[in-house]
């Protein structure tokens, strides 16, 4: 009963319109209603103490060091060296814009930021070298998407202050999958262009190659020093992010040249707003998350799926299908919020490894932001590319199939994630 | 008027670029002075998080004004003009609500607040817990503007686009994912 | 006469701690007082927010109970600081007496004021060091050491005042950073050392005792005025038989716990009577620092009450 109430107000708010934070709110308001424990101060207190956690500072800061990797030229250098190194080879774009996904992953954590990014620079050379547009635009989005999975992540930081899992540790366990979504994109990409009339760039002369290596290296150490860090333990994650928007700070402006001071202002302050959006979402969400705690709501579900407790895999297919519907209307971070209350303690009482599920579940999400018909990274490509929001939509669909693809194999093999993620931690 | 308001909007973008800045020294100087001086700041775990809670409750009010917020526009989008203007008076009539009660909850919680201090800065919490007045109130101004406009059909096509959340910014995609 | 009870008992740690034990000896006990009317919902790992945000619940009417140590509390009754001040304690019978008896009551009155009512002073324990420089025989062994304490001035000051770098830390970071030398010791009860693993990155453990804290059974006074009096003193009366329970099994847990630490191979050593009053007496300056905070009346009074259990 309880259930259903959480479930109505939710999505009746958010339906009228009701952006998501205040559509929480609303649920946590209807919810101590019906549970006879009506309290102003519920919502108060829960809201303020949502944002009163070191653990969270990360967030603020690692969207700071994407944003200022992107102003201060970063992005640019790393996109090049993709280029001098495989930029060669027939489909060598499609395989430039994912290994530049792969490294810009490793250092922000912002999927919409890096697809811009590569939207940008390679959209129209893709188009110039006579690609398949849509495709190629579809591939860049897909691509972009990585971001979460392979640290550092927002989302991980978002789960893990919400499930109270080691942020440290799904930092660790996200890097092989993310690894194993490129190069599925990049097998699913040559599979699709082979047939196709591209003409690959001239090979770069060697010395040009170094050069691009060379102008690329400062860019390339950050996540050397962010994912090093944080593995020798020098660092926390906080700690990490904070250095790592420093360093982009200073290779930008005294290395690269390319982030004037008086442009600064105007970074922090997009970096600050786009903080608060998604921490106001992180404080509403934990009123609810107290209530829904308080109401024992995981348990009536718990009692709905008995059966499945004692079938782990089984379990994690049905959250997992469950996770793919609700991720084609709600973005990354509601979802993150609104569901990990309620499935972790299910997650634990089936005996499921934490981190394991936080990497699939995140991953998860990160392919919702593929599906239509809220599909934000979709919505990037199409904007910066300047391509029809349903032709990417097309475009994207195999590589789309591949990551869902990816995905049920670590559902079924999770070996895949946890023996990396216990070797690298 | 106007002109007082969008003063009033600068400084609040100022605060906000002073926070952000503040706290990324105060962590960033720590880690120097625990690795190059064996050292810290003790103070600066604990206000670090007083400016992040500051930041989040004033930027939520700045998003608030520019429309900011993540929502799922899914169905809203499917309706024409009049029955976006009801959506919109519906959604604006939730959010008061539970603004007021934000507000209202931070007003009944504020003598314990004062009677709490932090355990390194001896603030009284009150100043970190008493920014739900700020937020509280700021939300119910804007959307009661909001409501009046839209009953009184004044409300701008920008407004109703921004509803449906068509052109969005590059600024407010990223915001997203 | 007893009415149907929900009391949502909110729990820093986990299930499996003594604390689980108490709970359920408190909840048999209710059982038979209110037949079965009065019903515990303990929550635990936090799941209803940190012992300071819940206890905040509590003095707002919002939540019923919840088990804390004193420590995160010194904010609302600066008086509990009193725990944190080092080596007060320096055996279990003396801290039960002291806890049991009138600074015990004087601590509750000061609560109460808060808007809590404790109906216990349940137990975390002695407080241990653990490192992996050296064994820590005199304060002198601190010195130049990178300790991870509580974010707690009283800590800080001390464990500064030994000459130790003392760094705050999240708990949660605590393993990997002693595994990787990012810090050197760490310092929590024998319990703590034994289920977060820390013995398997640290070479020696020193039993320091050097702080005794007690964890609270707060109820919201608020909603404890509106029962009935025959649910007032079964509520005290059941906390009571769980304190019991949770108290000989943290004991015992304890010695588990140092018999595993040994048994892994870390060296444990102990302070020789001569050493823990060299530290008491070095600890002094602390002591005269936080007394205003903590209330001069307060400190005086716990240590004349030793002073006098001492002499017998
Ligand atoms: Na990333
Ligand atoms: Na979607």
């Amino acid at each position: 009963m309880t259930l259903l109430v959480f479930i109505v107000s939710l999505l009746g708010a958010m339906a009228v319109g009701v952006p998501v934070a205040f559509a929480l709110m609303f649920c946590g308001v209807v919810l101590m209603w019906s549970m006879g424990m009506f309290n102003t101060q519920i919502i108060a207190q829960n809201m303020i103490a949502g944002a009163d956690t070191f653990t969270l500072l990360a967030i603020p800061f690692f969207i700071l060091a994407g944003e200022l990797m992107n102003a201060g030229g970063l992005s640019r250098r790393i996109i090049d060296f993709a280029i001098a190194c495989v930029g060669h080879i027939r489909g060598g774009l499609g395989i430039v814009a994912i290994m530049a996904a792969v490294i810009m992953a490793s250092i922000s954590g912002s999927a919409a930021a890096d697809t811009a990014a590569l939207a940008a620079i390679l959209i129209p050379m893709m188009a110039k070298a006579g690609y398949n547009v849509p495709r190629s635009a579809g591939l860049i989005a897909a691509g972009g998407v990585i971001a979460p999975v392979i640290p550092p992540s927002m989302a991980f930081i978002v789960f893990g202050v919400s499930a109270n899992v080691s942020i440290t540790q799904l930092f660790m366990a996200g890097i092989v999958p993310g690894l194993l979504m490129g190069i599925a994109l990049v097998v699913t990409w040559l599979l699709v262009v082979r047939k196709d009339k591209i003409e690959a760039l001239p090979r770069a002369p060697m010395k040009e190659r170094v050069r691009a290596t060379g102008r690329a290296l400062w860019a390339l150490g950050m996540p050397v020093i962010i994912l090093g860090g944080i593995k020798a333990g020098i660092v926390t994650p906080t700690e990490a992010a904070v250095v790592a928007a420093a360093y982009a700070l200073f290779v930008g402006m005294f290395i690269y040249r390319e982030l004037p001071p008086r442009e600064l202002p105007h970074v922090i302050l997009q970096a600050a707003k786009t903080t608060a959006v998604i921490m106001f979402l992180v404080c509403a969400a934990l009123v609810s998350a107290w209530l829904i705690t308080a109401a024992n709501i995981p348990a009536e579900i718990t009692g709905y799926i008995e059966p499945l407790i004692d079938r782990p895999t089984l379990l994690m297919i049905v959250i997992m299908l469950v996770v793919l519907v609700v991720g084609t209307a709600l973005d990354l971070t509601p979802t993150i919020l609104i569901l990990t209350p309620v499935l972790m303690p299910i997650i634990k009482q089936a005996g499921i490894d934490p981190v394991y599920f936080g990497v699939l579940f995140i991953m998860n999400t990160c392919i919702g932001l593929l599906t239509p018909p809220v599909g934000v990274v979709l919505n990037v490509v199409s904007g910066v590319g300047r391509v029809p929001l349903g032709k990417v939509t097309v475009g994207v669909a195999p590589f789309l199939l591949a990551q869902v693809i990816v995905l049920f194999t670590l559902v079924m093999f999770p070996d895949l994630v946890i023996a990396p993620a216990r070797w690298l931690h | 008027m106007q002109k007082i308001i969008d003063t009033f909007y600068r400084v609040l973008e100022v605060l906000l670029i002073f926070f952000l800045s503040a706290m990324a020294v105060m962590v960033f100087v720590n880690v120097v002075m625990r690795y190059g001086f064996n050292s810290g700041l003790n103070v600066s775990d604990e206000l670090s998080r007083y400016f992040f809670v500051w930041l989040t409750f004033v930027g939520a009010v700045v998003a608030f004004r520019e429309h900011a917020h993540l929502g799922v526009e899914t169905l809203v989008v499917l309706f024409g003009r009049k029955g976006r203007i009801i959506c919109m008076i519906l959604s604006n009539i939730i959010i008061i609500a539970v603004s007021a009660i934000f507000f209202w909850g931070t007003w009944k919680q504020a003598p314990i607040n004062a009677s709490m201090t932090s355990p390194v800065t001896k603030l009284p919490m009150i100043w970190v817990y008493g920014i739900g007045f700020f937020t509280g109130a700021g939300v119910v101004l804007i959307a009661l503007e909001r409501l009046f406009r839209l009953l009184t059909g004044r409300v701008t096509e920008e407004e109703i686009s921004a509803f449906v959340g068509e052109d969005m910014s590059l600024e407010h995609l990223s915001e997203r994912a | 006469e007893y009415n149907d009870r929900n009391i949502r008992v909110s729990n820093g740690i986990n299930a499996d701690h003594p604390v689980g034990n108490g709970i359920e000896a408190m909840q048999k006990c209710l059982d038979e007082k209110s037949g079965g009317k009065l019903k515990l919902t303990a929550f635990w790992g936090g799941a209803l927010g940190g012992d300071l945000q819940a206890t905040q619940a509590l003095r707002s009417g919002v939540q019923e109970a919840v088990v804390t140590s004193s420590s995160p509390l010194v904010g609302i009754v600066p008086a509990l600081g009193v725990f944190d001040l080092p080596f007060l304690f320096a055996s279990n019978e003396e801290a039960d007496a002291v806890m049991d008896g009138e600074f015990g009551d004087l601590l509750n009155q000061k609560l109460e004021a808060a808007g809590l009512v404790n109906l216990a002073y349940w137990e975390n324990g002695f407080r241990n060091l653990s490192n992996s420089k050296k064994p820590v025989a005199k304060w002198e062994d601190l010195e130049g050491m990178k300790v991870r304490v509580m974010q707690n001035d009283i800590f800080l000051d001390t464990f500064q005042n030994f000459g130790a770098n003392a760094t705050p830390m999240a708990f949660g970071e605590v393993f990997s950073a002693l595994e990787t030398k990012a810090i050197d010791a760490q310092e929590n009860p024998y319990v703590t050392i034994d289920t977060s693993k820390f013995y398997e990155v640290q070479n020696y453990v020193s039993e320091t005792k050097h702080a005794y804290t007690p964890f609270l059974f707060l109820f919201s006074k608020a909603i404890f005025d509106t029962y009935t009096p025959d649910e007032q003193s079964a509520l005290r009366e059941c906390a009571v038989v769980g304190r019991d329970v949770e108290r000989k099994v943290i004991r015992e847990l304890n010695e588990k716990s140092l018999e595993k630490i040994k048994a892994a191979g870390v060296e444990v050593n102990t302070l020789s009577p001569e050493e823990y009053a060299r530290m008491l007496e070095k600890s002094q300056v602390v002591y005269e620092k936080h007394k205003e905070t903590i209330g001069a009346e307060v400190v005086d009074r716990v240590q004349n009450i030793l002073a006098d259990m001492r002499k017998k």
